[in-house]
This record gives structure tokens, sequence and C-alpha cells, in this order.
């Protein structure tokens, strides 16, 4: 990644930047588009977050009332905690299944092209078509999932996966995994492939065993990749919203209400804007944690 | 056990968990088929039957008569076309910007870039629900356009600058050695060479804005002006679901572009992984 250039090379007689910054007129009109389109919606937030408004006629500033209100409320803390275990069961999946896959998709055999084709094809659908076709496999009668787990005599009655309180949040992870892996899986594949042979035949020749060189060669070599995706994905599932509003609408009760579909309710919904605008910013403070780490981590082995 | 008959199980453990990972992939997507192709009465028979005894097409028919999806596949094909073309523009400009030239403020730059690429497009909600108001560009195309470009541009800039810095530099002092102005190089020398990377970034800008569905679902409230994401996820509401159509029309807007993107994968997904491999 790109090292800032130190302050001194500024100097004149050194003509680093000479003929340079005609860079700028080239990103300019990037510059001015995500400023209007990114920055300054931004800050409007920000500054609504600030109000108990209806976006209307009521505009009372009550400064920072609205954060107080969201860290001491317990129900925030409820909806952080369903989100953390979200997240944390949709990348354990991906990482998991996209880990196992990368390495079986790294061998040498006939019909590779077919599987890595096969296996992308969750990932290409919108989210929207996840959703709805897990939404009727999850159909409580005519629905494939129970079908499926009855005849392998995993369940004894037809199960209301998404109805109930204690499977609903497992029952939306199972579909995001299913979407997700792929990306996971073709980043580590790429990764894999970077790594040199000779890494591999020299494990061998001193005698290591799969596992051993799968230690030692493998994971240290991957280390950048699983680095990069891993936090990638888990900012990308942390405000995730599409599917689980398919599925539950954050329901039922609170089982599946993670902060998204909090903020999306407390808006849309109950017109509590300032309340929302204030969680959202919390929410990007929180994902600006998670990226900060992901810059550390990086620039560390760089 | 000889080296070649573990060789051999070893295959065979190989093909064996490969087919048991498509087979999650394949039986989904063969329900979606199959479901597409029943009755109403089919659809909700006990036993489940894979193979419809009455096979039929209504349903890839009725989506079309029945519901607008002709118009919210326009709308959504506008829109995103039109984020697609802004974004390429601007992000090959400061794509090639940003990798040949060192000046002032291109750190800040690239990490804005990183940051916005971060952002919740839930943050931009809210603020965008009421600017949108105010400007009248609630249940427009130019509204939502912008909308989506907010998060196409910063995706297009980081796909163009890897492309960009795989493009030998050397070509760059070459044109300039001939005479030729800065703009000239990029647009005449170096861009023509970056056009496989220009459609490769394309199609990723073109799929994540056919799939994006918050935005759409805030800032579109006419039925005339509906995105395909929302038109297919308000089949739910609806007090007896068709699932054999919401399945047809399923399939009819993942299809297309799951083609496309198979037909042309092994360049498409090493643009993808090139920033996060080192080499």
């Amino acid at each position: 990644m790109n090292k800032s250039v130190p302050v001194k090379q500024v100097r004149r007689d050194k003509p680093s930047y000479k003929g340079q910054s005609v860079g700028i007129w080239f990103v300019l009109p990037t510059v001015i588009t995500l400023v209007t389109v990114v920055a300054y919606p931004l800050l409007y937030g920000f500054y609504i977050s600030l109000f108990n408004t209806n976006l209307l006629n009521r505009w009372k500033f009550i400064g920072f009332s609205n954060y107080l209100d969201i860290f001491t409320d317990a129900d925030f803390l409820g909806t952080l905690w369903v989100t953390s275990r979200f997240t944390a069961g949709a990348v354990t999946g991906h990482f998991v299944i996209g880990m196992i896959l990368a390495l079986l998709l790294n061998q040498e055999f006939k019909g590779r092209a077919i599987f890595r084709a096969i296996l992308i094809v969750p990932w290409l659908f919108p989210e929207v078509v996840v959703a709805l076709l897990w939404k009727w496999m999850y159909n409580p009668l005519y629905g494939l999932f129970n079908d499926i787990l009855l005849r392998l005599g995993v369940i004894n009655e037809a199960t209301s996966w998404l109805g109930s309180t204690e499977t609903a949040l497992f029952a939306v992870i199972l579909p995001v995994i299913w979407k997700g892996y792929p990306l996971v899986m073709l980043m580590i594949l790429a990764g894999l492939q970077a790594i040199p042979r000779e890494q591999y035949e020299v494990a061998e020749i001193d005698g290591a065993s799969w596992l051993q060189s799968f230690r030692y060669v493998t994971l240290p070599s991957l280390r950048h990749v699983l680095m990069v995706t891993l936090i990638l994905d888990t900012i990308w599932w942390f405000k995730h919203f599409g599917v689980i509003w398919i599925l539950t609408q954050g329901g039922p009760i609170k089982a599946t209400r993670v902060v998204s579909i909090d903020i999306y309710k407390t808006a849309f919904e109950s017109f509590k804007f300032g309340p929302a605008a204030a969680l959202a910013v919390v929410v990007f403070f929180i994902v600006l944690l998670i990226s900060f780490i992901y810059r550390r981590l990086l620039s560390d082995d760089a | 056990m000889t080296r070649k008959t573990r060789k051999t199980l070893n295959m065979i453990a190989l093909y064996a968990a490969l087919i048991i990972a498509s087979s999650f992939v394949i039986i989904p997507v063969l329900w979606m088929l199959s479901t597409s192709i029943k009755t109403m009465e089919e659809m909700f028979t006990i036993p489940l039957r894979w193979i419809p005894e009455f096979p039929t097409l209504e349903s890839y028919k009725r989506i079309w008569t029945d519901y607008p999806f002709g118009r919210y596949i326009l709308n959504s094909v506008i829109v995103v076309s039109g984020a697609t073309v802004i974004s390429l523009l601007m992000s090959s400009l400061a794509g090639y910007g940003a990798s040949r030239f060192k000046f002032p403020g291109r750190a800040i730059f690239l990490t804005f870039l990183l940051v916005t690429q971060m952002f919740p497009s839930i943050m931009l909600l809210i603020p965008y629900f009421k600017l949108m108001k105010t400007l009248g560009l609630v249940d427009s195309y130019m509204g939502l356009t912008l909308a989506y470009i907010s998060f196409t541009i910063p995706l297009c800039s980081w796909l163009m600058l890897g492309y960009f810095e795989s493009i030998p530099k050397e070509l760059d002092a070459a044109a300039s050695i001939d005479g030729a102005s800065r703009f000239r190089t990029f647009w005449q020398i170096v861009m023509p060479l970056a056009l496989p990377g220009v459609a490769a970034t394309a199609i990723y800008a073109f799929i994540v804005g056919w799939n994006e569905y918050i935005f759409a679902l805030v800032l579109t409230t006419s039925e005339n002006m509906k995105t395909v994401p929302i038109g297919i996820g308000e089949l739910v509401g609806q007090y007896r679901i068709a699932w054999n159509d919401m399945m047809a029309i399923s399939l009819v807007v993942s299809i297309p572009l799951t083609i496309l993107f198979l037909f042309l994968q092994k360049y498409l997904v090493s643009s993808l992984t090139a920033g996060a491999v080192k080499q």
C-alpha cells in the first residue's frame, strides 16, 4: 500500500513533486463527486443526529442526548449482541467453507473449472433472490429444508425455522453463508496460487506431513489475503440488511434485529430520525475501528 | 498401501467432497427451477415433487403480464447503467492519476477512497432521504443514480487503480518524450490498454448496482420507479405467495449476469483479487 511521502521531500531542491501535481486534475472529478455524495451527506447525517426531528416541521436541538440514550439503553446492547453473533456466524462459515473448498480447488484434476464455476454461483445471485429462495425452502409445510431433514431423520417434525426465536438467527445465517463463501473461496484460492511450488517441494524434502506444510508453508503465505478478506467480510456483513429484512424483518421479537434493521425501523417505521441517525454514526465508528485494525495489521506485514 | 492407490483414494475423496459441496449449490437452484414450472396447486402438494406432473411455463408468461417486471427491469437498467458509466469515467481518470503521479494529498485521497468504500450505506440512508426530499429527487432516476455512485465510484476507483498499476509506466514516459500532453497520453496511449480492466470494472459495478436493495427501498415510493430487487422483495408481503412466479422472476434476473460472469470468470476474478494478493 502507499506510503505517504515524508514532508521534507517537498523542498524545492528535491523535485519529487515536479510535474506530479498534474495528478490532482485527474482525481479532482472523483473527489468533488465523493465529497458531494458521500462526505456532505455523512456530515448532514451527523447534524440530524443532534436533533429530535421528524425531518419536516419538528427540529429540536438536543445536543448529544440521542447518543446518551443509545449507550444507556439496554436495547442497543441487545442489538449489538445479535449483530455480533450474526457476523461471527457468517464470517466463520465463510472462512471454514471457503478455506476447505479453496484447498480442494487448488489441486490439479479433471473438471476443476466446472466445480469452480458451480461453486461461485451463489455469490452471483442478488441478495433478494437468495433471501426469497431460502424463505421458500424454509416454508414449514412445503419447504425443501424440512423435507430433506425429515427424510434424513435429523428432525422428527416440521419446524418453523424462521418463526421461532431460538432458531431464527441460525436460519438467517445459513443463507448468508451460502451467499458469501464463494468470495472468500476465490480470495484464498488466488492466494494459494501465488505461493511458489518450490516452497512445498522443500517442505516435502524435509519430510513435512501434509498438515505440517499447511501449517508452516500455506498459512504464513496466506496471512495477508486472509487478513484483508477477514476484515472486508466482517465489515460487509456487520452492516448487512437485505437478506435479514426479507427473511424476518428482524423478528421474531428481536431475535434477528441487527443494527441495520434497527436503524431502518427506528427511522422509517417509528419516524425517530434523530436517534436513528445517531445509531448510524455509532455504527460508523465501529466500522471505522474495524478498518483501523485492518490497516494496522496490513502495514505491519508490509 | 502403495503410492498409487493412495493417490487414487485421494482423488476419490476429492471428487466426493466437491460433489457434496456442489450439491448444496445445485439442489437449491434446481428447486427454484422446479418450483417455477409448477402450477399453483402442484406447488402446495405433499409429498414434495421434484418433477411436476403438469409442468408449465405459465409463470414465465405471468411475470410480464400480471406484474410490472418489465418496468422494474427498465428502471434498474437505466439507473444502474447510468451509475456504471459515470463511475467508469471518473474512476478511470482517478485510477490513472493516482497510479501515475505522486501529487500532494495522494495518500489522503487513497485513504478517503478506502474509508468511503467501507461506509455502511445505512449511514447515508437518513441524510439521503431528507436531501432527496428537499431536492425533489425521491422517485427519480437521477436521485437513485446519485445514491448508487456513492458506492460504485469508490469500488471502481480501487479496481481501476489496481489495473493501471499493472500497465508499465515506461509507456507514459515514452509518450511524454514524444511530446504528448498528460491527458493525451492517458486517453490515447494508456486507456486503450486498460479497456479490459474497464470492462471488468463495469461488470462489477453493474452487478453491485443491480443487486442493491436498501437505497432503492427508501428512495422509491411509486410503483413506476421501483427497481428489480424491490419489486421482487415486495412479492413476499402478499397474502398468498405465488412462489412459482417468484422463482421464475428470480431466475430471469439472476441468470444473465451469472452466465456472463462465469464466461469471463478467469479474467474477472483476477482483477478482484489483485489487490488482496501480494506477489
